[in-house]
């Protein structure tokens, strides 16, 4: 019958109710969490160099895309950004989860095995060599992080060796990288430095909006194959050998959840540049609030990070308005303060 | 059940075991016992498959280890490991359900009515329900152990591996953990190969026991009885021990047979003339007895001269790999002229440490007690010159003592006169 799915679920909502109370208000959070992107992205269509109130965004947002400056600015602008901050952040989060998991540190970070420095050096290749087309620097980063990781994984012979053996090849390659990258800076013309500087900062506004639903497909896509491995994420927290000992393939794993999230990291780096700070704390933030079991990690993480650069850009682009304060500063500035109190608030234990 | 068939494994250049041959049966405790870096844990790694074969084979009821998938393999052993850390802080309930990873039907979570089931046993059973919901970066080591533990018995193997699983429980958890396994094993039929330290619970628990020597070779194996007997002990561990049976269950019990009082030595002053290692262990133990004690002749690099330079123990040098000068020898007989005993280990005679016996002979009739550590025949490279002398030395009322713990017995003797 058509009626029992309806019984279930009002059982549910009534077991939802009689819930104790520390359980319900842990559901509200969720749920807030859920919606908080979207609230991030109402705030951030408001904020900028011209401040709109909200019942005039309202009204612009009930209009549609239109010729006026304000609709002009709020669909063709500021909600690309809006977008673009929240596809980076969730793609940031989701990566640093998964390599501090699999890397089994803490202090593991999307940037760690040379992804940063590998699209760095691909994209500031393609603006040295005079492209300026906002279609190609994104793809020349994006082969150039993918293709530092595979350097990372083949040297390393990543599917049988330690997780420290793994991280130092990462930073070799990425010093390596960075070395490569000040001596093409060091040859450049003044022109492309100053661009380049700019990518490698971090900034929101460069991305061609073609990419952004190609990248928002790619983050999803990739958000739903890491979630399928999160039991397998787990166990790779308990270590390679005890992870093998308890029925998982860890070679195989490895390979799945390096692809998955140096991809992730590849489109965030190859669309917005190197922002930096979000795929560490985030990770950490969730952590302490709803545990380290990766089921609801990712998600979590997912918009959480989202949620936080939206709003760390919206303060970048209004503080100073019309000017810009680069995001990472923001990032850093908002998170660290806030990771430091949970930290003490929860007796110092990650 | 498991076929242990010519196995040998080497860790870069040194072997580690080779041509073991042994097989473990269907419901058996098998412990394995042996000194420290012996193998013992590579040995449980290469049964399970975790690490490589490189020749040999591990048959699996005549399955290769090698063709078992890991989660198949997972379903048919649970491994207990030594003790592990685990850098994010999961409920104790989150990691004992992964010990259902294996058995799991559902991609994101083990919401089975059959794994919540084994989940609540395996927790009841370690006696860790009240630490069901504590992260598990609070616990204190023997409270792991037992986690960690549970996580295996949530695993529903019909084999289970420990590697040293109760060596950081107290007693009361320590012989509760013991009774478990001995339960599983009596009425699961659970088969269960242990690495152990505790040579009495092993005795006391094991259908068998497998000896491992230092070189990673099978010294015993066999029942308790039979392979914990003092000869093996001391050849494998070098320790003095008698082995008693305990008087209320009738096993092997192993009785320590150290002496404290008699370790205590300041004052006396003793030579060692000893070389190419012999008296390594003897040097370090005057040392911490605080006997004076003085060294040589010994070539520079000899492992006995290294061990002694490094305590201060002043030493007769002779350049390396050449045989005892005058004047070595000279500085040998002025140092052992001012003590009262003469210690001769176990060495190997050849002609170039030949005069050493000669320094004895020397002491013997200066006064100084001489004691001669059991000698062998076949240490003698010199066509019978050294045996010759040895025995003269013999006559002449050097004594000749067993092994190093009658030496200490002898050495308090002294100290008395």
């Amino acid at each position: 019958m058509a009626l029992k799915p309806w019984l279930k679920l009002s059982i549910q909502i009534l077991n939802l109710m009689n819930r104790p109370k520390k359980e319900n208000k842990r559901r509200l959070w969720q749920l807030l969490l859920l919606l908080s992107p979207l609230l991030a992205t109402l705030i951030s269509l408001s904020a900028g160099s011209l401040d709109l109130p909200w019942n005039k965004l309202f009204a612009i947002l009930r209009q549609g895309p239109g010729s006026d400056v304000e609709q002009v600015i709020i669909w063709q602008i500021r909600f690309p950004r809006a977008l673009l901050a929240g596809l980076v952040g969730a793609a940031l989060s989701l990566s640093g989860v998964t390599f501090q998991a699999v890397l089994r540190n803490p202090l593991a970070d999307p940037y760690l095995l040379g992804v940063s420095g590998g699209a760095a050096l691909g994209a500031v290749t393609a603006l040295t060599c005079g492209i300026q087309s906002p279609i190609v620097i994104p793809l020349a980063a994006f082969v150039g992080a993918l293709t530092a990781l595979l350097l990372v994984y083949l040297v390393a012979q990543a599917h049988t060796c330690s997780s420290h053996t793994l991280i130092l090849s990462g930073v070799m390659i990425g010093s390596l990288a960075a070395a490569l990258l000040l001596f093409l800076l060091w040859r450049a013309p003044a022109d492309a430095t100053r661009q380049a500087i700019f990518w490698l900062a971090g900034n929101l506004s460069l991305a061609d909006p073609d990419w952004l639903s190609w990248g928002w497909l790619w983050v999803i896509i990739g958000f739903l194959l890491l979630w399928s491995q999160s039991l397998n994420l787990d166990l790779l927290t308990q270590g390679e050998e005890t992870a093998a000992d308890l029925g998982l393939n860890v070679g195989r794993t490895r390979l799945i959840l390096f692809t998955l999230a140096g991809a992730l990291t590849a489109c965030a780096v190859s669309l917005a540049g190197l922002v930096g700070f979000v795929g560490l704390v985030i990770p950490h933030i969730c952590r302490l609030l709803w545990g380290p079991g990766h089921r609801l990690l990712l998600p979590f993480s997912a918009l959480l990070g989202s949620t936080f650069l939206i709003i760390a850009d919206a303060i970048a682009r209004s503080l100073y308005a019309p000017a810009e304060i680069p995001v990472g500063v923001v990032t850093a500035l908002l998170g660290a303060p806030f990771f430091l109190y949970l930290l003490r608030r929860k007796g110092g234990d990650l | 059940m498991i076929q242990i068939n010519n196995l040998s494994f080497s860790f870069a250049a040194a072997e580690i075991f080779s041509d073991l041959n042994f097989s473990v049966s269907r419901g058996e405790i098998l412990s394995i016992i042996g000194p420290n870096g012996c193998g013992k844990s590579t040995l449980l790694r290469l049964l399970r498959g975790s690490l490589k074969i490189q020749t040999g084979e591990v048959l699996w009821e005549k399955t290769p280890v090698e063709k078992i998938p890991p989660r198949e393999m997972a379903r048919r052993v649970a491994v207990v490991p030594q003790s592990t850390t685990i850098p994010f802080p999961y409920k104790v309930r989150e990691l004992v359900a992964m010990g259902r990873y294996p058995h799991r039907k559902n991609l994101l979570s083990f919401q089975d009515k059959s794994d919540l089931y084994a989940i609540e046993q395996a927790l009841v059973m370690t006696d860790i329900l009240p630490l069901a919901e504590r992260p598990v970066t609070q616990l204190s080591g023997g409270e792991l152990q037992r986690v960690l533990l549970a996580r295996a018995l949530a695993q529903n193997s019909s084999v289970l591996f420990l590697d040293e699983a109760t060596s950081h429980l107290d007693i009361d958890h320590r012989l509760e953990l013991t009774e478990l396994l001995v339960r599983l094993n009596r009425e699961q039929q659970t088969t269960i190969v242990q690495i152990s330290h505790d040579l009495d619970l092993a005795a006391a628990i094991s259908q068998r026991i497998l000896l491992l020597t230092e070189h990673g070779k099978i010294a015993e194996i066999g029942i308790p009885k039979k392979v914990m007997t003092a000869a093996n002990l001391q050849r494998i561990f070098r320790v003095d021990v008698k082995v008693n049976s305990n008087p209320f269950t009738g096993t092997p019990q192993i009785v320590p047979l150290i002496n404290c009082s008699a370790h205590q030595l300041n004052g006396l002053k003793i030579h060692l003339i000893c070389g190419g290692g012999s008296g390594k262990t003897l040097l370090r133990r005057l040392h911490l007895t605080q006997a004076e004690t003085t060294a040589g002749p010994l070539n520079q690099g000899d492992s006995d001269e290294a061990v002694a330079t490094t305590l201060n123990i002043p030493v007769a040098q002779e350049v390396p790999f050449n045989p005892f000068s005058e004047s070595t020898l000279l500085k040998a007989k002025k140092l052992i002229d001012q003590t009262g005993v003469l210690v001769i280990t176990t060495q190997w005679w050849g002609e170039g440490n030949l005069p050493c016996l000669d320094l004895a002979e020397k002491a013997i009739r200066q006064g100084i007690a001489v004691y001669l550590l059991a000698q062998q025949r076949e240490q003698d490279f010199t066509e019978g010159k050294a045996w010759g002398k040895i025995q003269q030395l013999q006559q002449q009322g050097a004594k000749t003592i067993r092994n190093e713990e009658h030496l200490f017995e002898e050495l308090a003797q002294q100290l008395i006169v």
